[in-house]
């Protein structure tokens, strides 16, 4: 027993104070070191986050640098690919600019009237400042889904800044270094966010599930129902104060998980995966102090809406004329249709009509002729006493019988 | 000629676990949070146990200790639990080594899932009760399940490259 024990301790003495043949330390001395950077990481002191700030900068680069041929890799494929669904996706552009070219007046109303609308209610967020940063690795955790970018403090970004991909919501600043920075993505399953189930309006909190979807953790209203099954829009509805609100994160597209409320996917508009570059911004309140140029602005925005308005009105009664003189001229065309048939038709029974008249005039014309024929043929026809007549079936003899007899001439 | 050739093999024999154990770090294909949502798997911790236990030597402490620290900050934790993680696998194939006469794999191989258990528990522990982390339990019991089962198979093609490059060498 007490043997085996002394081996036990050999051997765990041998595993942590031997120093192998190219090692220079032990294993117990950079297991002691570990704990010592772990307890000191647990403290804010600025020695520390000085260097802990300097060790990431170093990483960060470093694995920014190795996964170059990497990403060079994947982004020929992805070129490549692009490429061959080069035509397919042409078609599908187009169709979709031309749905987009149609909704962009409409589109225009709503935000000038949003922005009007919110600034009556003092809820009007303008742009603090814009940045733009490169996305230096995006490996997941599995603890911690997030981005490193290539701004940090020294390029104005703070704790808290929002990160857009073009105008959808992907996260916030969690992390900021000189150089560098690290954004928490929505994707995160600890990133808890205020957002509203548009055009429910519905509030609730999301969080994130998996790399592409999100999971409404909280609703406000005991049921939801969708009763045309429109597409449920998901965008941050302002509570808090961290985001402001209506910007775009995803959407719900099964309206049959919406009987289960622990069940609601919500898929993001951002591919997390292929982002490139980033948008970081932070908004401060507009004050509402409506002086002259505010009431300026007002009007000036009060007047492209109702003329934007105007426009939308003439354009909608254009479609309907349109509509009502296409279905008329449909109608015509149908009926001159008709009438082109009916003219033939009456035209053909005419041409009919018009042979039996003739045939009936011939047979009456027979008729008489055959009459004083019988009457008068003696006084035409050329015998042996009267041989300044004519012969049957000739044209003059027809005409002297027609003529009951010779015409005495004066 | 021949003398640049057995540079280049030893090169590769003697470098090749720290430089996969780096790659797998440092690369964006990271099979530790995989795009499948029922598949996952800890390379680092495969590739550190096994040239622990079966070569001494091979990945020197120094580099286990950096790499942890690069996969702590590549990945957004708290500086230090992964080099202690990593460490402390080294110390586990330390001790069965040792304590190994006859060595036999699938002995190795339940060692191995006993050894990531334990450290997966230190892990969460002190992510949960320190840094107050969420995590994901389903995930992380798949992602222990598929390293102990994949054990076998690297340790196999592992075993493979070096006897191709040994053979070579020698």
């Amino acid at each position: 027993m007490e043997s085996g024990r002394g081996d036990f301790i050999i051997s765990l003495r041998s595993v942590f104070l031997k120093k192998g043949n190219q090692q220079k330390f032990s294993l117990l001395s950079l297991i002691l070191f570990s704990i010592i950077f772990l307890i000191l990481g647990s403290f804010n002191f600025k020695i520390i986050n000085f260097n802990k700030t300097i060790i990431k900068e170093i990483i960060y680069f470093s694995s920014f640098i190795a996964n170059i041929p990497e990403n060079s890799i994947k982004k020929s494929f992805i070129k490549t690919k692009d490429h061959f669904e080069y035509y397919n996706d042409y078609l599908i552009v187009k169709n979709e600019l031309q749905k987009l070219e149609n909704r962009d007046l409409e589109k225009k109303i709503i935000t000038f009237e949003n922005i009007e609308l919110k600034r009556l209610i003092d809820d009007y967020f303008v742009e603090d400042s814009k940045t733009y940063a490169r996305v230096l690795t995006d490996k997941d955790s599995p603890f911690l889904r997030s981005i490193v970018i290539n701004k940090g403090s020294k390029n104005g970004v703070k704790l808290g800044m929002v990160i857009y991909d073009d105008i959808y919501l992907i996260g916030k600043v969690v992390e900021v270094n000189f150089l560098t920075s690290r954004v928490l993505l929505i994707s995160d399953i600890n990133s808890k966010i205020a957002v509203t189930i548009q055009p429910l309006n519905v509030q609730g909190i999301m969080s994130g599930l998996d790399t592409q979807t999100g999971k409404m953790q909280y609703i406000k209203e005991d049921e939801l129902i969708n009763k045309d099954n429109q597409e449920l829009i998901i965008v941050t509805s302002g509570s808090g104060g961290i985001f402001k609100s209506g910007i775009p994160i995803g959407k719900i597209n099964l309206t049959d998980t919406l009987e289960n409320k622990q069940n609601i996917i919500i898929n993001f508009y951002s591919d997390f995966s292929q982002l490139k570059y980033v948008k970081i911004l932070s908004h401060t309140k507009e004050y509402s102090n409506f002086d002259r140029s505010n009431k300026k602005n007002y009007e000036i925005n009060n007047d492209k809406i109702f003329k934007m308005n105007s426009q939308k009105e003439n354009i909608k009664v254009l479609q309907q004329q349109k509509i009502i003189n296409d279905e008329v001229r449909l109608k015509f065309e149908l009926e001159n249709i008709k009438l082109k048939e009916n003219l033939i038709n009456t035209q053909k029974k005419l041409e009919e009509q018009n042979k039996k008249i003739i045939e009936g005039q011939n047979k009456s014309k027979n008729l008489e002729f055959l009459e004083l024929n019988l009457l008068y043929g003696h006084k035409c026809r050329k015998n042996f006493f009267k041989p300044k007549l004519f012969m049957i079936n000739t044209a003059e003899y027809r005409n002297c019988v027609l003529n009951k007899g010779l015409i005495k001439k004066n | 000629m021949i003398n640049t050739n057995k540079k280049i093999q030893y090169f590769l024999y003697q470098y090749t676990p720290a430089i996969l154990l780096y790659t797998s770090i440092l690369s964006e294909i990271d099979f530790n949070n995989s795009e499948f949502k029922y598949f996952s798997f800890n390379f680092a911790y495969i590739l550190i146990f096994h040239y622990s236990l079966k070569r001494e030597g091979s990945i020197g402490y120094i580099i286990i200790f950096i790499a942890g620290l690069f996969n702590d900050v590549v990945n957004g934790i708290p500086m230090g639990i992964s080099s202690l993680t990593y460490l402390l696998l080294c110390a586990a194939a330390a001790y069965l080594r040792n304590i190994t006469l006859r060595p036999n794999i699938i002995k190795d191989w339940f060692f191995f899932l006993i050894t990531v258990m334990v450290l997966n528990l230190i892990t969460f522990v002190y992510l949960i009760f320190f840094f107050e982390y969420k995590i994901n339990y389903f995930d992380q019991i798949i992602n222990i399940i598929f390293t102990f089962l994949l054990y076998l198979i690297f340790s196999h093609l592992f075993k493979i490259y070096d006897n191709v490059i040994l053979g070579k060498f020698n």
